[in-house]
């Protein structure tokens, strides 16, 4: 079976917000929407550290990482159980999905999903142009919406937007369940983390912290199973997971 | 990572607020997508697109570091996306937030879409006094435009000489045109800009290797994974210069690299950094001085490389400071020739030559005491030890060793300078600076030598077409001269205005004030622009440039990578726009050049292609990308450009400046100054950042970036602000004795205290009151004669009550289309 995943390499990302704009033009995400936040795990606000500066010489201790954030795919879906018209629904992939016709706009998930990953509109979605962007129709007004692992790409054999345009390769897109695709590889061998793995959730997002990774060159808008084995980059034989 | 509180806090977005391109036998560039392509309903119940749009490859070329190939998806005659589109050699792959977003930007309504001219202008009452913000502007034809700018031109050029037109260019676009734009003030004789920003280091570095004008080449990004230490000198390179291409660096620490990052911020890169040196401003000479002096002291110098290719060796006498020449003494060799030690004997230095010479010690050759160069600079960098500058730099004495440990003994690696050090007055001391280190560490023509905080990249070469042989160009005026030739005819009068590719009231220049005054001296401003820009609103006339993708143009690669790059028409000009080099060539054609204009954009480029040996315009035209092979990917292999062929250590003939003369580098600090005269009265360093939302002032409009960041802001240290009960999120008033700016405050912790900062690109709509550029100067040093924006101190207290913030807190957004609702960001 295919069971879609997404690992991002946080020593890798650098914040440049390509992955949250991207996945707004390509989603026609409406204004003031995001599917895809590009977080600061650091200070209060955008692009500011933890810590403190460093005083008279000394070191300091100052941290910052970006944590970019949409929906997480749970392999155990709160939303997906809470759902009253099953609008939610997993597919066969494991993608988490919205049937929009069937959505009754309740927003029980939204209530549900504990990554605040979920928009409701609640007016007619404004775009800029108006005509919209993208490759996908726009959702109504009084749905939920929410990152769909660019499913209408998937289909086509192309990877995630979000994936092709991350200029720093921090972002791997495929198939966890096959053993020799680069995800599968990356959360064997490197220390990775989901977001809150306490609630039982079971994300298929996962997220490289410690040591980076070599990420995912992106010289093709395909998906990586649709690419010759030697256009993947190599990962290190010899690395074991968690011993850093 | 983990509980879900942290996931609130860190919930900066929350969620829920508010043509067919030109046929050349149907090339390469223009390729529908293969797969899909039946606008199947997803099982979301949702329309696909994917395969249905017409995709053209074209190019995005802003001043940054990207001149990155795209692909532009149209769709119903609508631009629907961009993706990156991976060049001929497709491990330059690339593109930022930016590029993607050109969608919004074509369709912006601060597009310009007819020409025009300022109401209350006419040529002969040009009505100065009537520019500014309140000007208003009439719809004009194109020939009625430039018939008014060509009769004016000849009539200043009979009263007070061609020169007393001067042609403005700026940095907004890397294609062609500004080659017909220089074409055509050379052969009206008008005056021409020269550039008088970010030069500053790369004076420094050439003083002393004979390479550098911005900055220093340096090798193309796809070797920098073989650096084994970099060192990041006062640039964010993840925010801006490198993160179209950010793989690259981030492959090199993946592969083991030492990252460093020397910064006053601790920025994004600095967050990626194995060590980062919180500098103080200003004080870099010293702090890489006590680098120097680790590299004596632990005896790491490359002494192969000081020998072969330095005039480490070359003796300095003892008696007048210069360098002793053969013809001072008796040593064969020509006359000029510098002399070294060589198994006890002088001997003229050649360049690249590997002799045993003597690098330390003191020399009497015919009876004229001498030193060797790496002597005098070994007691130079004495007095700056890592411990006796540690407070001055605010940086720990054992990190600065390690850093120079790092760079000395982990083989080749480099100093990633940049233009931010340039960006203090006295910048160009750096460059000499780090050219010496880098020599000493023996860090040039290698794999994995860095120079610069932006690779080499390419150019079109096309010899003599912007400056013709046979005809004599008139002057050329460096940026901050301009407003003393506007206002006092110094060096000489300047009548009228004609600008490209520039924002330079907006943005561009410093001292708002002073360049709004000078230019109440011209009795004609012409302004091009794809945008109606603050320098547009102070324009006489106003010619309407369509956007990138309604143009045809060949891109340099300039800074960037080694590609030339093709960029094809995605759709035709919208309303009345028209290509600069249109808008050129019909000035030639009425000032009686026009035979010397090729009749259209393609046949000018074909001209400049086939010029250049190392492309061919139709494989340019065809791949829409091609790599300049000539273009070396490692620098500094060959001779050094200078006297003696060898990276010159002390420069006898050196420049000096404010009684400080920089045989070697001597520190040397303008506003930046501890004991400054204005430290008190305004005691905050101000910085205007680089911000990966905008490329200088473009792309402000674009929607979804103001979405994340949507209004200027103060960087300040939490005790910066305390200390002037200043709270977090206030809107702040910034003033020195030129202006002042009221934006909001943001409590940053990444901010050295002393030193503030708002981000650069903002347009005059988007501050509250006032503008940065109100409080930056126009001074220059006497070698940099490069504009000094960061050197600038201010204060800063909350912004009067009766301040009229409502245009950000009223969710009432001013600027970009109005419409745009700014609810995300913080
Ligand atoms: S992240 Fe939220 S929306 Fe996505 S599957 Fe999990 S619970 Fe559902
Ligand atoms: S595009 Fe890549 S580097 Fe940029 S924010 Fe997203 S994950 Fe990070
Ligand atoms: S703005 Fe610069 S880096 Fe960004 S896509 Fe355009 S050319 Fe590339």
């Amino acid at each position: 079976m295919t069971n879609y995943g997404l690992v991002i390499d946080q020593e890798r990302c650098i914040g440049c917000q390509a992955c949250a704009v991207s996945c707004k033009q390509e989603n026609n995400v409406p204004m003031g929407q995001f599917w895809n936040r590009v977080l600061t795990e650091g200070g209060d606000k955008l692009d500011t550290p933890a810590g403190g500066y460093p005083e008279d010489g000394d070191d300091g201790t100052l941290d910052m990482h970006y944590q970019p954030t949409a929906c997480q795919h749970c392999e155990n879906a709160p939303c997906v159980k809470v759902c009253p018209v099953n609008a939610t629904y997993t597919r066969d992939d494991g993608i988490v999905e919205i049937d929009y016709d069937k959505c009754i706009g309740c927003r029980y998930c939204m209530a549900a999903c504990p990554y605040n990953a979920r928009v409701f509109n609640w007016d007619e979605p404004e775009h800029v142009p108006e005509e919209g962007t993208g490759d996908v129709e726009a959702r109504p007004q009084g749905v939920v919406e929410k990152c769909t692992f660019c499913s209408h790409r998937v289909d086509e054999g192309l990877d995630p937007a979000c994936v092709v345009n991350c200029p720093a390769d921090a972002r791997i897109f495929g198939d966890l369940d096959e053993e020799t695709s680069t995800v599968s590889k990356y959360v064997n061998n490197y220390e990775t983390d989901r977001l809150l793995e306490d609630r039982g959730t079971d994300p298929k997002t996962y997220y490289i912290r410690g040591e980076m990774s070599p990420g995912r060159p992106q010289t093709s808008d395909k998906l990586e199973s649709e690419l010759d084995d030697d256009a993947m980059p190599g990962v290190p034989a010899a690395k074991s997971g968690g011993d850093d | 990572m983990g509980d879900s509180e942290d996931v609130g806090r860190r919930d900066v977005l929350k969620a829920g607020g508010a043509a067919a391109a030109l046929g050349l036998g149907g090339g390469g560039y223009l390729n529908a997508l293969a797969s899909g392509g039946d606008g199947a309903s997803t099982a979301t119940g949702l329309e696909s697109f994917v395969g249905q749009n017409e995709v053209t490859q074209t190019v995005c070329s802003p001043n940054c570091r990207g001149k990155c190939p795209i692909d532009v998806h149209v769709r119903d005659g609508q631009i629907k996306k961009i993706e990156p589109h991976p060049p001929e050699d497709e491990q330059y792959k690339r593109a930022c937030v930016l590029g993607l977003s050109h969608t919004q930007r074509v369709y912006d309504p601060t597009r310009l879409k007819y020409p025009m001219k300022r109401a209350d202008w006419s040529p002969d009452e040009p009505n100065p006094t009537g520019r500014g913000p309140e000007a208003e502007f009439e719809r004009i034809s194109w020939d009625e435009a430039l018939d008014l700018v060509a009769d004016k031109m000849q009539s200043l050029k009979s009263e007070y000489g061609a020169e007393s037109v001067l042609f403005h260019e700026g940095s907004g676009n890397y294609g062609q045109t500004g080659k017909s734009f220089k074409r055509l003030a050379s052969l009206f004789g008008a005056t021409q800009s020269a550039w008088g920003i970010d030069t500053n280091v790369g004076k420094g570095f050439n003083r002393i290797t004979g390479h550098g004008a911005f900055l220093p080449p340096t090798n193309e990004s796809e070797d920098w994974e073989n650096a084994n230490t970099i060192i990041v000198w006062g640039s964010d390179i993840f925010s801006s210069q490198f993160q179209m291409d950010a793989s690259k660096v981030l492959d090199a620490v993946e592969n083991g690299a030492k990252l460093v990052v020397v910064d006053p911020v601790y920025t994004t890169t600095a967050s990626k950094a194995d060590l980062w040196l919180p500098v103080k401003p200003g004080k870099d000479v010293y702090l890489i001085l006590a680098m120097m002096h680790t590299v004596f002291e632990e005896e790491t110098y490359d002494t192969d490389f000081l020998r072969s290719r330095t005039t480490a060796p070359a003796l300095v006498r003892t008696d007048t400071g210069e360098l002793l020449r053969a013809a001072d003494v008796s040593v064969d060799g020509r006359d000029d020739q510098v002399v070294a030690i060589e198994d006890g004997e002088p001997v003229a230095l050649e360049p690249e030559t590997e002799g045993d010479y003597a690098l330390f010690g003191e020399y009497t050759v015919d009876g004229v005491e001498c030193v060797t160069s790496l002597t005098k600079l070994r007691d130079h960098a004495a007095d700056h030890a890592p411990a006796a500058v540690a407070e001055k730099t605010g940086v720990d004495a054992d990190n600065i060793r390690t850093a120079a440990r790092w760079l000395a003994t982990r083989g080749p690696g480099g100093i990633a300078s940049s233009y931010a050090l340039g960006r203090y007055t006295h910048g160009h001391i750096f460059g000499q600076a780090y050219a010496i280190m880098l020599a000493m560490t023996g860090d040039y023509g290698n794999h994995g030598n860095i120079h610069a905080h932006h690779p080499g990249g390419t150019t079109l070469a096309a010899g003599d077409w912007a400056a013709p042989s046979d005809v004599d160009p008139g002057p050329s005026l460096i940026f901050p001269e301009y407003p003393d030739a506007m206002i006092d005819g110094d060096p000489h009068e300047i009548r009228a205005v004609y600008s490209i590719e520039s924002n330079m009231m907006g943005n561009q220049f410093p001292d708002r004030q002073r360049y709004q005054n000078a230019i109440e001296n011209l009795e004609m401003y012409v302004v091009a622009d794809m945008h109606h820009t603050d320098t547009v609103q102070q324009a006489d006339i106003v010619l309407p440039v369509p956007h990138w993708f309604e143009q045809e143009d060949i891109i340099s690669g300039w800074g960037s990578h080694p590609h030339l790059g093709y960029r094809h028409r995605v759709q035709e000009p919208l309303w009345e726009t028209r290509d600069d080099y249109e808008a050129i060539r019909g000035l030639a054609e009425r000032l009686g050049f026009g035979d010397r204009f090729p009749e259209t954009k393609r046949e000018m480029l074909r001209e400049l292609a086939s010029r250049d040996d190392a492309i061919d315009f139709e494989t340019l035209y065809e791949q829409g990308t091609q790599r300049k092979e000539t273009t070396p990917v490692v620098k500094y292999t060959d001779e050094f450009p200078t006297e003696t062929g060898r990276i010159e250590l002390y420069d006898d003939d050196a420049p000096s400046e404010e009684g400080v003369s920089f045989e070697l580098p001597r520190p040397l600090e303008d506003r930046t100054a501890d004991d400054h005269e204005q430290a008190d009265e305004y005691p905050l360093m101000f910085m205007q950042k680089h911000s990966r939302f905008r490329i200088h002032s473009q792309y402000e409009m674009v929607n979804w970036s103001r979405e994340i960041n949507p209004e200027p802001q103060l960087d300040i240290h939490p005790r910066d602000a305390k200390a002037r009960g200043i709270e977090d999120d206030e809107y702040v008033r910034v003033y020195n004795d030129r202006g002042e700016m009221v934006v909001k405050a943001k409590y940053n912790e990444a901010f050295q205290p002393g030193l503030v900062n708002t981000d650069q690109g903002w347009w005059a709509r988007d501050f509250v009151e006032g503008h940065l550029n109100d409080l930056t100067h126009n001074e220059t040093s006497d070698v940099g004669r490069c504009m000094a924006f960061y050197d600038v101190r201010v204060a800063v207290e909350p912004a009067p009550e009766d301040v009229d913030t409502s245009m950000y807190t009223e969710g009432n957004p001013k600027g970009s289309g109005a419409a745009t609702p700014h609810t995300g960001g913080d």
